[in-house]
């Protein structure tokens, strides 16, 4: 079955690492998977958007309307593509920095404050980290718990182990977060 | 092999190593600055060189050089950086020297917009520079195909003794997806050691490379054998798609990006009863004229060309091989717009109705 999740927020937030992340976990997983980036030509503070479409089968088109997941990490990505999720899609939405009153109709929504918790657990970095936990914990259904694990250490393993260890963290904390969204 | 994520223009840069380039020199320009980025680590490992020229014009004329020493040479830009290299371009043509160029295309004219876009059509299949020359031009869809194809662009350009273009939108260039990439080859020399500066030890025959200024009757003698040779293209090298085209009513043209978001659109139409097909060049020079004159113009009721350029630049090259027989809609978006799937069913489906022009 062919799904698509949509990862929006400013640049500098990690929506293009974690979309690369989620595109490798899939294929690592034995999925075919496309990864398509937006993003002006700002480095910092512009606003970046990228595409995972996920299949079994090959993947004709990378430039989906729709998406069944959406990650939100602002107030604009909420804003701009809220309407781009389908009915009964999932909305991860990073509540530190969405201000607005999430509309919860026909969709089932996640609501995490990932910039405060991620600066809790001791880095405002592993906020991305977070959301993908939280995509995982609702059973998106794009990939699984194992393999973003095994992807996480995979990405963090030539980096000191307080690194790999925060992330783990902030993987877990996520998860938590998205099942308790499903019940 | 395996087959491995990544990004359209690395799959490119590794394609390229693989096929034996051992020279690259570019000038950055986005959205194809992972060509040279990636080659800057990636030739030194295998003992080529990569220049960051400190111009698009110098570039073009260091892989001029490298060119006429018989080695595999590269040279990547977008829009903007091509057309600073058309007089590089015309000279390796006039020269006859083989060379792969990479335009990995954005919105235009000027600098325009670093987004996506089809817009360098014109520029590349009819005046890539002065003189009247052409090159093959690929416009391959996927990144397997951008592989395959960028394995074998220097076995066309040697055997032509002319530089091979390949022509693919940013979108490409930026997305990811699986390729398997060949392996690695030495680069065949049966037609360079027949030319080249770089001569075998035991060759004993002088230079043959001559430069592009030459006695009249000489060049209008080089000018016709060229001819003769597109010709040859026009009968042997043409690379197509020709999809579901067996009962189709309308037949959607679109290359690169664009087929892609047109295949997803036919597959879905179809299955509401509407009998669409596609012709999906892969060589857009040599044209695929073949494709158009195979139809059955009194089952087709229309022709529908999709490209990321506006005005329709392929249209002219349908209407000549259409020749009348069929109408011919466009559903176009430019500038860096890129299409959406919805956006293209949406208006294929219109045309197939009959409400649009």
């Amino acid at each position: 079955m062919k799904r698509t999740l949509v990862i929006s927020g400013s640049g500098g937030q990690g929506v293009m690492s974690a979309g690369v992340m989620i595109a490798q976990t899939a294929v690592d997983a034995g999925n075919c998977a496309t990864y398509l980036p937006e993003y002006g030509p700002e480095q910092r503070g512009g606003s970046a958007k990228c595409t995972v479409v996920v299949d079994e089968n090959e993947i004709i088109s990378p430039l989906a309307s729709k998406c069944d997941t959406l990650i939100v990490m602002n107030e604009q990505a909420y804003e701009k593509f809220a309407k781009t999720l389908r009915a009964g899609g999932i909305l991860v939405a990073n509540t530190s920095r969405v201000e607005s009153e999430i509309k919860k109709d026909g969709i089932t929504v996640v609501e995490v404050p990932a910039d405060d918790l991620a600066v809790e657990l001791g880095n405002i970095k592993c906020a991305n980290i977070i959301l993908m936990g939280a995509l995982v914990g609702s059973e998106a259904g794009i990939i699984s718990e194992d393999a973003i694990l095994k992807s996480l250490d995979k990405k963090f393993a030539s980096k000191k182990k307080e690194v790999l260890e925060l992330n783990h963290k902030a993987l877990q904390l996520g998860i938590e977060y998205g099942k308790k969204a499903i019940g | 092999m395996a087959k491995v994520l990544m990004k359209g223009n690395e799959a490119i840069a590794e394609a390229a190593v693989r096929a034996g380039c051992r020279f690259f020199a570019g000038y950055p320009i986005t959205p194809q600055n992972e060509i040279p980025e990636y080659l800057s680590w990636r030739l030194p490992e295998v003992g080529g060189t990569f220049v960051q020229g400190e111009s698009e014009v110098a570039s073009v004329n260091m892989v001029y050089g490298a060119a006429a020493s018989g080695c595999r040479a590269m040279t990547s830009s977008s829009g903007p950086g091509i057309s600073l290299k058309a007089e590089g371009i015309s000279y390796l043509a006039g020269t006859q020297l083989p060379a792969v160029i990479c335009n990995i295309s954005r919105g235009g004219p000027g600098l325009g917009s670093i987004q996506p876009a089809q817009q360098d059509y014109l520029q590349a299949t009819k005046a890539l520079g002065h003189g009247g020359f052409k090159l093959m031009v690929f416009t391959p869809a996927t990144l397997q195909e951008a592989v395959d194809i960028t394995y074998k662009a220097w076995d066309y350009a040697e055997r032509d003794r002319n530089p091979v273009m390949i022509l693919m939108d940013g979108c490409l260039g930026s997305i990811m997806e699986q390729v398997e990439l060949p392996e690695m080859k030495e680069p065949d020399r049966t037609h360079t050691d027949k030319w080249s500066l770089n001569r075998p030890a035991d060759s004993t025959r002088g230079d043959r490379v001559l430069t592009p200024y030459f006695p009249e009757a000489l060049l209008e003698l080089q000018n016709t054998s060229r001819a003769r040779m597109y010709e040859r293209w026009a009968k042997n090298d043409v690379q197509v798609e020709e999809f579901m085209l067996d009962d189709a009513e309308y037949v959607v043209v679109a290359y690169g990006i664009a087929s892609r978001s047109a295949k997803e659109a036919i597959l879905n139409l179809r299955k509401e009863g509407y009998k669409l097909g596609m012709i999906r060049p892969i060589t857009v020079n040599p044209f695929p004229k073949a494709s158009f004159e195979k139809l059955d113009y009194s089952r087709v009721k229309g022709i529908i060309d999709i490209e990321l350029a506006i005005p329709a630049q392929m249209h002219d090259d349908i209407e000549l091989q259409v020749k009348g027989r069929a109408p011919i809609y466009e559903y176009c978006r430019s500038g860096g717009v890129l299409f959406d799937d919805d956006g293209i069913y949406a208006a294929v489906k219109k045309i197939c109705d009959g409400g649009a022009k």
